[in-house]
């Protein structure tokens, strides 16, 4: 798998992208914030054709950015599962902003969740993220994390909520940091702590694993959590 | 509830007048009648038909006092009970000796009025009159077809039809009175009711405008009389942030009246359309479901995002989060110095974050574990 090539060595060399979204707008303003962004990103665009993200340059892109609704009020979950299956690393660009599809998302192994209404603010630190193969909440996702009332959803702590309660609200990291008192690598840790406990609920997605063992491996979490998680479900 | 003890009057009254009516018709059919029948039994021929015609009219006042008992009407029926007691006189008169119409023999011909009569009482008067005339022509036909009608047969015929046609008549005309009062009542009532309707809405809007009026006479109408007398100079940004907050106010003063599902966002929005319209970018972002909120606290929770969004230079951000001990409404935008708004009511805290040109006001409500001390309308 090409995408494999990228971990640990992303920082340095050029991160390539490749977009599936059918409203050409999109593609263009994507691609304008990626040659924008410094270091800058190379975008592919594939249009609607999703065989151009199996095929071609597409296939060898480090992330995907993928629209969720290719056909309208049809959310195409089951091509999100297949590419997560195949280790690539998504980040779902959608339209929709309901909780119960963003949840579903991250469950299947996307990266990240972001709505069209999230700029290049989020889009681009998503991106770089996801080719270091890491996950990026944005404040819309963060949103319907706190507001997650499933019954299989993990049990965060009051402090985890806050921080993602005040990211949605505030979308602004600094801000979170001032009024919670915390700098702003303690929110982004609060954050990273919440996704790996989605991740180890979720299905056992190759990313998922990924993102759970290198929870360990930085101390994120711990074992005893590890545990605690899943005998709370 | 007076409504009701006029409907149950009216209904005793209906009620009433269909027991007296059969009982006067028991008496006259199964008593005047037999009694005559069994005094000239043996003047028919065959007598069995008499038996047998009074035997129908009897099972028709039986049936009638059946549907009285179970206080319900003939329906249906009714035209086959009208054709029984037709039938029992054609069967009555084809077995009548010659001569004999109207006279003690003719048992029948004051009697199945009455059976008729009864069967009728709750229809139009002119059905009532209809059959009573049927009933009539009927034995004027035996009398002038079968017997040769002497000048005597012919003024006993009309002496006797004045009782047998009247008597039944007035009481169809009482029964339709009767009637047309309880529909007349039944109007007027219906009449004063819309009235009264009407004066309580018209009541309750004008002490709503008047509430809304003193709501805005302690804000808005000062900085209007501010800007009329001209101590209040319109191109001051102090004032122009005053008169942004009150046209904001006064948006959700319009808003709260509206019947929408959620009256939180619904308020929001026409905040947030006063900052639009001055071109301020406003993202709104909702989270999770809240209980209602009674008016007082969505004030409350709607005043932060009126205040920051007066001052907001050129981007806000205001998101809702609720569930159902908590409700929280944040306002975040690029403005300056803002005045800090004070709650009216308990359970509700307000907190400000300034960061440099940023704001981030937010106020929660929190139900007060017991029930909400005055209830608001």
């Amino acid at each position: 798998m090409a995408a494999d090539s990228a971990p640990g060595s992303a920082a340095d060399e050029l991160i390539t992208a490749v977009i599936v979204d059918d409203h050409a707008a999109i593609a263009a303003g994507v691609r304008a914030w990626c040659s924008e962004a410094a270091p800058p990103i190379d975008l592919i665009d594939a249009g609607d054709r999703l065989a151009d993200v199996w095929t071609g340059p597409g296939a060898a892109a480090d992330v995907v950015i993928f629209d969720l609704e290719l056909v309208p009020r049809r959310p195409d979950f089951g091509e999100l599962r297949r590419l997560v299956d195949n280790g690539r690393r998504v980040i779902v660009y959608s339209q929709h902003t309901d909780d119960a599809t963003a949840i579903k998302c991250v469950d299947l192994g996307a990266l990240a969740y972001l709505t069209k209404r999230e700029g290049p603010e989020h889009l681009v630190p998503a991106i770089r993220a996801a080719a270091r193969g890491e996950p990026y909440t944005g404040p819309s996702l963060s949103g319907a994390l706190v507001a997650d009332d499933a019954p299989g959803r993990p049990r965060l702590s009051q402090r985890e909520t806050e921080v993602l309660r005040a990211w949605f609200v505030s979308s602004s990291k600094e801000l979170v940091a001032v009024k919670l008192n915390i700098t702003v690598k303690t929110v982004d840790t609060y954050i990273a702590r919440v996704r790996v406990k989605y991740a180890n609920v979720g299905r056992a997605a190759r990313t998922k694993s990924e993102l759970v063992g290198r929870a360990l491996d930085d101390g994120l979490i711990t074992l005893a959590e590890l545990n605690q998680t899943v005998t709370s479900l | 509830m007076s409504d009701g003890v006029e409907e149950r009057t009216r209904t005793q009254l209906r009620h009433g007048l269909r027991i007296a009516t059969l009982l006067v018709a028991g008496a006259i059919v199964l008593g005047l009648g037999q009694a005559n029948m069994l005094r000239h039994l043996d003047a028919y021929e065959p007598a069995l038909a008499q038996v047998a015609a009074l035997a129908a009219l009897g099972a028709v006042l039986a049936g009638e006092a059946v549907l009285l008992v179970r206080r319900r009407s003939w329906g249906r029926l009714r035209w086959a009970a009208i054709a029984v007691v037709l039938a029992a006189s054609a069967l009555s008169y084809a077995t009548l000796p010659d001569g004999r119409t109207s006279t003690g023999v003719d048992w029948l011909f004051g009697a199945a009025n009455w059976a008729g009569l009864v069967v009728l009482l709750d229809r139009p008067l002119r059905t009532s009159a209809a059959f009573l005339l049927a009933h009539e022509v009927m034995a004027l036909l035996h009398l002038v077809l079968f017997d040769e009608p002497s000048r005597g047969a012919l003024a006993r015929f009309a002496t006797g039809s004045v009782t047998v046609i009247g008597f039944p008549l007035c009481v169809a005309v009482a029964a339709a009175i009767l009637r047309s009062l309880s529909a007349a009542a039944e109007a007027s009532r219906r009449e004063i009711e819309q009235v009264r309707v009407a004066e309580a809405v018209a009541a309750e809007s004008h002490r709503r405008r008047q509430q809304r009026f003193a709501e805005l006479s302690a804000t808005t109408i000062p900085l209007l009389e501010g800007l009329a007398d001209g101590s209040l100079r319109p191109e001051e940004p102090v004032v122009q942030r005053r008169c942004a907050i009150e046209a904001a106010r006064m948006r959700r003063l319009f808003a709260e009246s509206d019947t929408v599902t959620n009256p939180l966002l619904h308020e929001l929005r026409h905040c947030i359309d006063v900052a639009d319209r001055k071109g301020v970018v406003v993202e709104l972002d909702a989270r999770g479901h809240w209980p209602a909120l009674p008016v007082a606290v969505r004030r409350d929770l709607t005043e932060a995002v009126l205040i920051v969004l007066a001052t907001a230079a050129s981007r806000a951000r205001v998101t809702v989060v609720g569930s159902a001990d908590l409700v929280s409404v944040s306002a975040v935008a690029d403005c300056g110095e803002v005045d800090v708004p004070s709650p009216a009511t308990p359970g509700v805290r307000v907190e400000t974050l300034t960061y440099d040109d940023t704001v981030w006001m937010e106020v929660r409500w929190q139900p007060t574990p017991h029930p909400a001390p005055q209830p608001t309308s």
